[in-house]
């Protein structure tokens, strides 16, 4: 090998090594830098009181989403999920005071969890009722339940009680007012873990979704939401006088996909994240409106939040008289 | 976007190579298992994807993470309803049906009994597919029909029901604006899709099904 080759290959092995290390450090940097754990206790107490109210609804004809016959025996829930791994704990007894008692304590922990009291354990077992509950009854989930256990898993890792919790209150009782703890005012790794798995798991979601769509002819002649408005299974909103207005159709049809397809990448640069972030709030509030499935749009608009960064939150809590919250971070 | 630093954003305080490489790999295992689901499923999916997935399956299941995230995909298509007949054991004849609006309240209950048509008519073919088709097929629907019809028999003190999967028309653009304009409606419109799922009585529901219709 002549000099001139050794040279180039010296020269390729530092662009290489500094290219790698260029590359750990910004992995470091995007998911081990210390943040302020307030979007998370923003997401923590939507999270919780969707959980709580959904909780309820499972509690209204518990016998027949859980019990041993119900719309789905649980002899054939292996027809409808990958079985063993999807446990529940519906399946550990028969009995309708059991199932009662579980929804119950999901319900429960839901409550605890927005209120912030024992959070963490507040989270793991509202994880762990809402993954149960849709275990055992597989016929009759949707989105809803998909939205809310991605953001409960984010909640059981970060340190979702940090803020706006009864946590963080008793804590500054124990401890005196002002800064507590030796992490007061440092930020968590944790909390940026667990916001920075929402926020991928979130983009995942429009990226499939929205390439979904990418498939049906609807959406690309423009006319899909039209599908959506007259159905009449869904339909909560008359939106049938749209029927003469094609290009109104075609324009909103036509936006949400390109939103949706476009969300993760569009989300992340500051210039358009508020542009993402609007009509991903747009979108969910008016297929809640519109569709019936307010608890739905709301758990997406929840899991949006998550991109908001915790400084915005400041400015907008001290904008209604939240200022106990600067002393959280 | 990078992570708040309102507060002091020190990288990775407090943990070490490490740790922060034991929590990469946790992390990457999390995000695989995110991101495969949907790979793998719903059809068309790779083989590939569908072999990768084979390790996360405990995780994914685990921590309910199975999810395909088509929502109105590929075409937001027609809603259906569980349509049912029912002679109680006084002799009474009952019609309903589910979802029902009416009484189906909060909404949420009503979507998740509206789930319950939405995900078997997924399951069971037209009336006009091939008879292969419809007996494979039925294997698969046919003890989940018999389940509903077992639950609705036992609300109802019910002897037999009846149960046909309706599906609803979608109506055009073009439909809405000729009943707006009190037109006659193009052939075929506004008329609901049935297929007959059988009679089922409460003795055989959880055993064998009814005949078809």
């Amino acid at each position: 090998m002549s000099q001139r080759q050794q040279q180039l290959t010296a020269d390729a092995g530092q662009v290489g090594a500094a290219r790698a290390t260029g590359w750990v450090s910004a992995w470091n940097r995007f998911w081990f830098t210390a943040s302020d754990p307030l979007p998370l206790a923003v997401v923590r107490i939507v999270t919780g009181l969707l959980l709580a109210w959904s909780s309820f609804v499972w509690l209204l004809d518990t016998e027949a989403f859980f019990g041993p016959a119900g719309w789905l025996p649980a002899h054939d829930v292996w027809r409808m999920n990958d079985q063993p791994w999807q446990w529940s704990w519906y399946f550990a007894s028969p009995s309708p005071v059991v199932h009662w008692v579980l929804g119950i304590v999901t319900l429960l922990s839901a409550l605890t969890l927005a209120a912030g009291l024992s959070t963490r354990l507040s989270a793991v077992v509202a994880l762990a009722g809402l993954i149960s509950a849709a275990n055992r009854a597989p016929l009759n989930v949707f989105g809803l339940d998909d939205t809310l256990g991605m953001l409960l898993i984010s909640l059981v890792i970060g340190p979702a009680g940090a803020c706006l919790s009864v946590d963080r209150w008793l804590q500054s009782r124990l401890i005196g007012h002002g800064r507590t703890g030796d992490a007061a005012g440092q930020g968590s790794v944790a909390a940026t873990i667990a916001v920075r798995l929402l926020q991928c798991h979130l983009c995942v979601v429009y990226f499939f979704s929205g390439s979904g769509k990418l498939l049906g002819a609807s959406w690309w002649e423009g006319m899909a939401l039209w599908g959506a408005a007259a159905n009449s299974q869904y339909r909560t909103l008359d939106l049938t006088w749209m029927a003469d207005q094609p290009l109104l159709i075609n324009a909103l049809t036509l936006s949400t996909l390109f939103w949706e397809v476009s969300y993760a990448a569009l989300v992340w640069p500051r210039l358009t994240r508020p542009w993402a972030i609007g009509m991903g709030i747009a979108v969910h509030l008016g297929i809640g409106l519109a569709m019936g499935m307010m608890e739905f749009g709301l758990a997406m608009i929840a899991a949006n939040l998550a991109f908001v960064p915790a400084a915005t939150w400041r400015r907008w809590t001290a904008a209604v008289g939240l200022a106990r919250v600067e002393a959280c971070d | 976007m990078r992570a708040d630093s309102s507060a002091t954003a020190e990288q990775g305080r407090g943990w070490s190579p490490l740790l922060r490489s034991v929590v990469s790999l946790a992390i990457a295992i999390h995000l695989a298992a995110v991101v495969l689901p949907p790979l793998a499923s719903p059809p068309p999916a790779s083989l590939l994807a569908n072999e990768a997935i084979q390790p996360f399956r405990p995780y994914i299941g685990s921590l309910y993470l199975w999810h395909g995230y088509r929502f109105f995909a590929p075409d937001p298509g027609p809603g259906h309803s569980l349509r049912w007949s029912l002679i109680t054991d006084q002799g009474e004849l009952l019609e309903g049906s589910l979802p029902d609006a009416t009484q189906d309240w909060p909404r949420l209950l009503y979507h998740r009994r509206f789930m319950i048509a939405e995900k078997l008519s997924g399951m069971i073919p037209p009336m006009d597919a091939p008879e292969a088709i419809r007996r494979d097929a039925q294997l698969e629907w046919g003890p989940l029909v018999r389940a509903v019809a077992a639950e609705l028999l036992t609300r109802h003190n019910g002897v037999t029901v009846s149960l046909d999967m309706v599906e609803h028309y979608l109506p055009t653009p073009g439909d809405v604006i000729d009943r707006r304009q009190q037109q006659p409606a193009v052939p075929g419109a506004w008329e609901d899709r049935v297929t007959p799922l059988g009679t089922y009585a409460l003795a055989t529901a959880s055993a064998t099904p009814g005949e078809q219709r």
